[in-house]
């Protein structure tokens, strides 16, 4: 103790208020931070909130109650990596004629008639170094609603599963067991979830 | 017949499938053997033009070399020509070998990570996950191939270039150690391609970047596990041969020797 109280600080009393109680205030403060961090880390919860778009587009309206299939605006999501996000004309083949007076609607025509692209914010999206594919996911039947969550009762689209390796993993483990073991006979084939990180990681 | 064997099983039952005339039927491979990804070499038709480092370059995102990387000894290529001259000057031949990662069955690179950054896949690919390499170099002291890069800088391009950048393979950052991945990219393309028509990866479908650009096709990429692919035939030739095959390390990568009708045994101790 003698060594240590050499090389601790003496404080006098106004030195302890003045630097003692912020000192341990701040370090609290960082603790408990860092504890709500991991405790959010954990629980996979996605805290982000849903970004605001351009045009106040409404998936509950569109693919809930007119009940038009994702594929119809997300083309490409059969044959391609990516899920395409709908390009002005797109819109315009509806909204050339169904509910032109509305406010949002004009957006898309100026959009259009000016020959600029709609800047629609991106919810989803997987890290760099991550090689995701839909057409392979929609070739295994996998719904959009399994990583999208219900996209067609929501107003504005926010991101509701946490698509991190965990989520990857725990899915494809589910879906067969088959693509990992010595004496799989399937090591990796086309009707698999492959377990293999080269699938993924690019 | 497990579809994971051992090095020399493996090259054993190869052997034995050609000699016994015994072959594995097209369904049969299709029910799933697997594959074993390799890839062959012929030194007699490889003119040293250094296609294939410009193609893997390009494909794989490699930092550019620029002169003092070179002169540091830092440069880095996934695939790399070497050259051994032979004989005196006005006499003189250049012979050339290409070197990349040879995906070894028996890798010295994949027991030495402790992050299990790099490991063998069932499809008898050494695979390297940058993002779980934390940059201890034991993989890169390890290989005897030299065929391991460590990014000692982040790589930079002109802006010119911003937009060349291959989306499907990740640009590594500083602090991890690159390699050939025998361009796994495309391999899993094809494997897509092939489950899109409801048909499985034939001889031919993949060529990494540098079997494509091979002008000579010296280069040749296919499936050692099937009996009839182009590799396979090169691996069961006379010629065929494995670099430093002494250590042990079971490659995928088959080199197949020169053709020189004026070649003595003792002419061929000159190398280097």
């Amino acid at each position: 103790m003698d060594i240590l109280k050499a090389f601790l600080p003496r404080l006098t009393g106004r030195q302890f208020l003045m630097i003692g109680i912020p000192a341990v205030v701040l370090g609290g403060g960082l603790v408990t931070g860092l504890a709500v961090l991991i405790i959010l880390g954990a629980t996979g919860a996605t805290a982000r909130p849903a970004p605001t778009q351009p045009i106040a587009y409404d998936h509950s309206l569109h693919a809930g109650d007119l009940g038009i299939p994702c594929e119809f605006c997300h083309r490409g999501t059969d044959t391609q990596a990516a899920a395409t996000i709908p390009s002005v004309e797109q819109c315009m083949f509806c909204h050339s004629v169904v509910a032109t007076d509305r406010d949002e609607i004009k957006k898309i025509t100026t959009a259009f008639e000016s020959n600029t692209p709609i800047e629609w914010m991106r919810v989803h999206r997987m890290p760099d170094h991550v090689r995701f594919t839909h057409e392979a996911h929609i070739k295994a039947k996998i719904e959009c609603s399994t990583c999208h969550g219900p996209v067609e009762d929501m107003k504005t689209v926010k991101q509701v599963v946490n698509l991190n390796m965990g989520t990857c993993l725990a899915c494809h483990r589910d879906t067969n067991g088959r693509s990992i073991g010595a004496n799989n006979p399937h090591p990796i084939s086309v009707d698999s979830a492959p377990m293999d990180c080269a699938i993924c990681h690019k | 017949m497990s579809s994971i064997k051992s090095a020399t099983d493996e090259s054993a039952s190869r052997a034995a499938t050609v000699a016994g005339g015994t072959t594995i039927s097209e369904e049969e491979r299709r029910a799933g053997f697997g594959h074993r990804w390799g890839m062959s070499v012929d030194i007699d038709l490889c003119t040293g033009c250094q296609a294939c480092v410009v193609a893997c370059q390009t494909e794989n995102n490699v930092a550019i070399n620029e002169e003092q990387r070179v002169t540091e000894k830092r440069a880095k290529s996934w695939i790399r020509i070497e050259r051994y001259w032979e004989g005196e000057f006005p006499n003189a031949k250049a012979r050339y070998l290409p070197v990349l990662c040879q995906h070894c069955d028996n890798a010295p690179c994949e027991p030495v990570c402790p992050a299990w950054a790099t490991y063998h896949n069932e499809e008898g690919l050494n695979v390297q996950v940058y993002n779980r390499c934390i940059g201890t170099r034991f993989c890169a002291n390890g290989c005897p191939y030299s065929v391991r890069h460590f990014n000692f800088w982040n790589p930079e391009w002109p802006d010119s270039l911003e937009n060349m950048l291959n989306p499907d393979v990740t640009v590594r950052t500083k602090g991890i150690i690159e390699k050939c991945t025998f361009c796994v990219q495309r391999i899993n393309r094809a494997r897509r391609d092939a489950a899109q028509s409801d048909t499985v990866v034939k001889d031919g479908d993949i060529s990494p970047a540098c079997v494509q650009a091979c002008p000579t096709n010296s280069l040749v990429f296919g499936d050692l596990k099937d009996p009839f692919s182009k590799v396979s035939e090169a691996a069961n030739s006379d010629r065929a041969y494995h670099l430093l095959e002494e250590r042990g390390t079971g490659p995928a990568v088959v080199y197949l020797k020169k053709i020189d009708p004026n070649a003595t045994s003792s002419s061929e101790e000159h190398h280097g």
